[in-house]
């Protein structure tokens, strides 16, 4: 099976997309017997293409493909339809059966706009992909992460975008992936797209959601604070404590906590060392964001809520009250 | 044709036109534990007898667009909404209130024939698609994205002329997250995900907050657009007053079948390329040892004594 995969250099994030498709391509991609693909070499080859919008930025990014072939190709920033645009020949024309996007927005996109332009399919967010003599096997979340759903894609290419967990703790791709590096091409389209429909675009900052990624002890308000003073308590107590605080989305969507705050799906996922939920009752959700915490104590009144299977220690009580006293025993 | 058009300015003279497309789904928290490992077993969810909610990111899209049309009005820009869902009789409520909060049109596609309508045709007597038929049909359309963006683009292109589309960037069950997608690439338009905001920016541009995978982007849209909505702070679609609903009762919610659209839906799902083969349960638990004590503040000092002390000490 030919493969592709597709680095965006155009955003910061090109080093962990790099390091997450790297992982997948060692253990998130097998041959339909079980056997991780990395080991069935023969039967696999594969080639990146790199996108870049600043020359600057290209030695670097030809370093970080997890694969020995790079293809580059200069485009336009932030622009996946565009992309496509740059990649559809050569799916087209190089015999490409695979093709392998990062996890988030702009990943899905190409995966997806790739799929519908070659008249391929399209499986986004998995979690991992088995291939098949006919078919590519593909497992990723359904009904809300409630549960996984297993896939089969029939036409080809498949277009797979990976899941955003796969940038958990990715490591750099291993010599075996990356032996030193060949550019078979290296192109310039950037001038062939004449669309100029987004314009001006500005990079914001995010500064707690950068902190959150990195806590290590993490104190999280869920809907059960009820009320904007109720957060404001428990992100009171989580400061005397020395914890970072973060919220579920309905707290988040009451503003009872500033967006930079979410935790969960489409907001931060987090892996803190010790993870104290407050008020929440732990949907899927939510528990994306926590589920890499190496502790996670629940507190809640609601001995059914599913954060309380789902902790390594629960206490059933009110939330407010009890974080409330622990802010009066632990010292940061 | 508005859907192609590209390097005018986005608000015509006769004003901006902005489709708006929800769904409304089971509400998956109703659901406990047991629920789900049956349906993983059965290989489908039973999810007719739990409420009905509005998907959470098109209920942002919805207000969302409300505001927009408040504030190109307020600079003298006629803004005409648009709503569109797929769905049987119970999103005929939903529809009903966004045409008291003054969106122009509320069309409704059923996911199949209905008794009664016009395609349905001779099968009227009962034979028809009925309640039942008519879940199926919406459950299969669930894991088939292609057709839900396949009508709506046919609906933007052929009914509403739009300028601007805004929706949820997913929803249950399938969270392929893909439609917003597949919509922009068959109007070939750029679609922009995560939005959190939109506003006008002077009479012919919008401001679009969105975030991005590296952080939160703020641009300029001058051109038709996709916007896939995300965690907007904008959450809750408001509530008509009672005069709201009184002036506009008599405008009708529009039935339109798929295939009015020129969209054949049973075709595309005999051509869907992505097939759901089987379901999974996750399991999430850990120990869940319970912390007993006769007050919440002996609780806290069990909790700490036992458990937290510890990992305190290794940070």
């Amino acid at each position: 099976v030919r493969f592709a995969v597709v680095l965006d250099g155009t955003v910061a994030t090109a080093a962990s997309q790099a390091a997450a498709l790297a992982g997948f391509l060692c253990d998130g991609l097998s041959d339909g017997r079980g056997a991780a693909a990395s080991e069935a070499h023969g039967e696999l080859s594969g080639e990146t293409f790199v996108f870049y919008a600043d020359d600057r930025d290209k030695r670097r990014l030809v370093d970080l493909a997890p694969t020995r072939d790079v293809r580059l190709v200069k485009t336009t920033a932030r622009r996946p339809d565009l992309m496509v645009d740059s990649l559809i020949a050569p799916v087209r024309g190089g015999g490409i059966e695979l093709v392998l996007t990062a996890g988030g927005a702009a990943g899905a996109e190409v995966a997806t706009r790739l799929a519908c332009r070659a008249r391929g399919a399209v499986l986004t967010g998995a979690l991992s992909v088995a291939v098949g003599s006919e078919q590519l096997h593909g497992r990723r979340a359904v009904y809300s992460s409630h549960l996984i759903g297993r896939f089969a894609l029939s036409a080809r290419p498949w277009c797979v975008s990976i899941d955003a967990s796969w940038s958990d703790g990715a490591r750099d791709p291993g010599p075996e992936l990356a032996p030193g590096h060949e550019i078979l091409s290296d192109t310039d389209e950037t001038r062939g797209s004449q669309v100029a429909s987004i314009e001006d675009v500005e990079l914001l900052e995010a500064p707690a959601a950068n902190v959150l990624a990195r806590s290590r002890f993490l104190v999280v308000a869920g809907y059960g604070a009820g009320s904007r003073e109720g957060a404001e308590r428990i992100a009171r107590a989580a400061r005397r404590m020395g914890a970072d605080f973060g919220a579920s989305r309905p707290v988040v969507m009451n503003s009872w906590a500033p967006l930079d705050r979410l935790i969960g799906v489409s907001g931060c996922r987090a892996a803190p060392v010790l993870c104290i939920v407050v008020g929440a009752s732990g949907a899927p959700a939510l528990h994306w964001g926590i589920e890499r915490a190496a502790f996670v104590v629940a507190l809640n009144p609601d001995e059914h809520a599913p954060i309380v299977a789902n902790s390594d220690a629960a206490v059933l009580d009110d939330g407010l009250t009890v974080i409330e006293a622990l802010a009066e025993i632990v010292r940061p | 044709v508005s859907a192609t058009r590209q390097g005018a300015d986005l608000a015509r003279a006769s004003g901006l036109r902005v489709l708006v497309c929800f769904k409304v789904t089971p509400d998956f928290e109703a659901l406990r534990d047991a629920d789900w490992r049956a349906a993983a077993t059965r290989g489908a969810v039973e999810t007719r007898y739990v409420r009905r909610v509005l998907n959470c990111f098109d209920e942002s899209a919805l207000e969302l667009a409300l505001r927009l049309a408040e504030a190109l009005a307020q600079r003298g820009v006629a803004a005409e909404l648009d709503a569109l869902s797929i769905g049987g009789r119970e999103v005929e409520p939903y529809l009903k209130t966004l045409l008291a909060l003054g969106y122009e049109r509320a069309t409704r596609v059923p996911p199949a024939p209905e008794p009664g309508s016009a395609d349905a045709g001779l099968a009227v007597a009962g034979t028809g698609a009925g309640a039942d038929e008519t879940d199926v049909a919406q459950a299969e359309l669930d894991f088939t994205p292609g057709v839900v963006a396949a009508i709506v683009a046919a609906y933007a292109e052929r009914v509403a002329h739009s300028d601007l589309i805004v929706l949820g960037w997913r929803s249950g069950p399938g969270d392929s997250g893909t439609v917003p997608f597949r919509v922009a690439e068959t109007l070939d338009w750029p679609c922009l995900t995560q939005v959190t905001e939109v506003a006008p920016l002077g009479d012919r541009r919008l401001q679009v907050a969105c975030t991005a995978d590296d952080g939160p982007l703020r641009l300029t849209l001058r051109d038709p657009c996709v916007l896939a909505v995300g965690n907007a702070v904008v959450s809750r679609l408001r509530v008509p007053t009672l005069k709201d609903r009184l002036a506009r009762r008599e405008r009708p919610v529009e039935v339109l079948a798929a295939a009015d659209l020129g969209v054949d839906i049973a075709a595309l799902r005999r051509r869907e390329t992505c097939r759901l083969t089987g379901l999974e349960t996750i399991d999430r638990s850990r120990r869940g040892v319970v912390i007993e004590g006769p007050s919440p503040r002996a609780k806290a000092r069990t909790l700490f004594s036992s458990c937290l002390r510890d990992i305190l000490e290794t940070l």
